[in-house]
């Protein structure tokens, strides 16, 4: 195949992935921004009063008390999971009317984790108004369609994968005769926009990747969570299937288990333990999460079975290689793993993007002439 | 001009791929000084599209 043909089949290739997702990379990229910063925006926007100020190896309250308060304040309801904090200094208590229940009628009460008092008992999602990171979160992950939008916003970042990949190897027939980086302003506003999309295209063609990949693995969280729950979760939890499933009122102490968990995988951090019957959960079990201390390992998740009904250890779970890769992927998307800088950047290099997509989008407006210009002169030097 | 050997189209674009992947992984699987050599070398191709588009100028002049 001649060179012109192999060049105008890639040109073809990126003209038409890029075209199909710059709408939705637009949308992603614009919304992106303010998420990188979601932390420091929640702290902005919050009225909560600060914490406490105690000594710091104050010792941290039994959390059987925190969950007694809890369940006396909404006796008819079902404990979803507890949220401990490894940052700031509070423990979370989930509660739901029933735990097969829509997500959004979940409810937080928030503890702090050193004297155990409720520091504040929230309504659930569905009674508060919706908040701007939250909105800015639902278009950015699934356009408020659930499963059917995370997979639509996983095939557009494919798309812009392989937009990103074929943009790359245009950029070297495209450079032949040029110095990295020239940028002519002289002629055309066409020709300097041109030479910009491929400068600033090629200089963040990395990054650009990186997160266009995460992104995409990321969008299949749930089928990949789903995948392990039918697999391995099953093939463990058959073995238990002969046990009395634990009745809600009496199960064994979450103080306990969490010693317990903690003497299972010492040196880790607890972050979370998902009741018994949570749909994320076993119906048997304490699921206990718990994470390493070091930076790659904090983002490894082992979880811990502790029986419900009796307090005992059941296994430490060993997570399957693509789940590990998801959690290994989600840092690298998000940008929140490197300090502030790191977030500057992460924004910096968003803005570049953004500034890639619409010119790329210009460029296809005023192709026509343009292009058929760029070919013949291809066409004519392969002819020398 | 005369047609450019892959060599030199190629160079600059693929250094700075490297570095940014350098960043990208540097914060990841090591904190402290390993951060600080993260965002050293993440603000390079941030830096080489300021001064190649001129955005660097314009600040200059203010």
């Amino acid at each position: 195949m001649s060179t012109l043909k192999n060049i105008k089949r890639w040109f073809w290739v990126h003209r038409w992935t890029s075209l199909i997702c710059t709408l939705f990379l637009l949308l992603l990229c614009l919304t992106g921004l303010p998420l990188i910063f979601e932390e420091e925006i929640d702290h902005l926007l919050s009225k909560d009063a600060p914490y406490e100020v105690l000594p710091k190896d104050t010792p941290r309250a039994n959390l059987d008390d925190m969950v007694k308060v809890a369940q006396q304040r909404y006796p008819k309801e079902a404990l979803s999971f507890l949220f401990i904090d490894d940052e700031e200094p509070q423990v979370v208590v989930n509660m739901m009317p029933s735990l097969k229940g829509n997500p959004n009628t979940r409810h937080e009460m928030q503890f702090d984790a050193r004297t155990g008092k409720l520091l504040k008992d929230e309504p659930s999602e569905a009674e508060q108004p919706q908040t701007f990171l939250g909105l800015m979160l639902s278009l950015h992950t699934d356009m408020f369609a659930g499963l059917a939008g995370e997979l639509f916003l996983c095939l557009m970042g494919l798309l812009f994968v392989f937009s990103i990949i074929s943009g790359i190897v245009l950029y070297g027939p495209f450079m032949k005769k040029l110095d990295f980086g020239t940028v002519r302003t002289g002629r055309s506003t066409r020709l300097k926009w041109l030479d910009l999309h491929n400068l600033i295209g090629i200089a963040t063609a990395a990054w650009l990747l990186v997160v266009g990949i995460t992104g995409v693995i990321n969008e299949l969280s749930t089928p990949l969570f789903g995948l392990w729950q039918i697999t391995d979760v099953k093939k463990m939890l058959d073995q238990y299937k002969d046990r009395p499933l634990p009745k809600s009122q009496q199960l064994s102490s979450i103080q306990e288990a969490y010693n317990t968990a903690q003497k299972a995988v010492p040196g880790m951090t607890i972050t979370s333990v998902i009741y018994p019957g949570n749909v994320f959960g076993t119906p048997y079990h304490f699921l206990i999460y718990t994470k390493g201390d070091k930076a790659l390992t904090s983002r490894l998740f082992t979880p811990v079975l502790v029986d419900a009904n009796t307090g005992k250890l059941d296994a430490v779970v060993n997570m399957p290689v693509y789940l590990k890769g998801l959690e290994v992927s989600r840092p690298l998307h998000f940008g929140d793993y490197g300090g502030m800088p790191l977030k500057v950047i992460w924004a910096l290099f968003d803005i570049l993007a953004i500034i890639v997509l619409i010119s790329g989008v210009y460029l296809w407006v005023v192709r026509r002439k343009f292009y058929a210009d760029y070919f013949l002169r291809l066409s004519s030097e392969e002819n020398i | 001009m005369k047609v450019q050997p892959s060599r030199k189209i190629w160079g600059i674009p693929v250094l700075l791929g490297l570095i940014t992947l350098f960043g990208l992984l540097s914060a990841l699987l090591g904190t402290g000084v390993w951060w600080v050599l993260a965002w050293g070398a993440m603000v390079i191709p941030l830096i080489v599209v300021m001064v190649k588009t001129r955005i660097w100028k314009a600040f200059q002049k203010g």
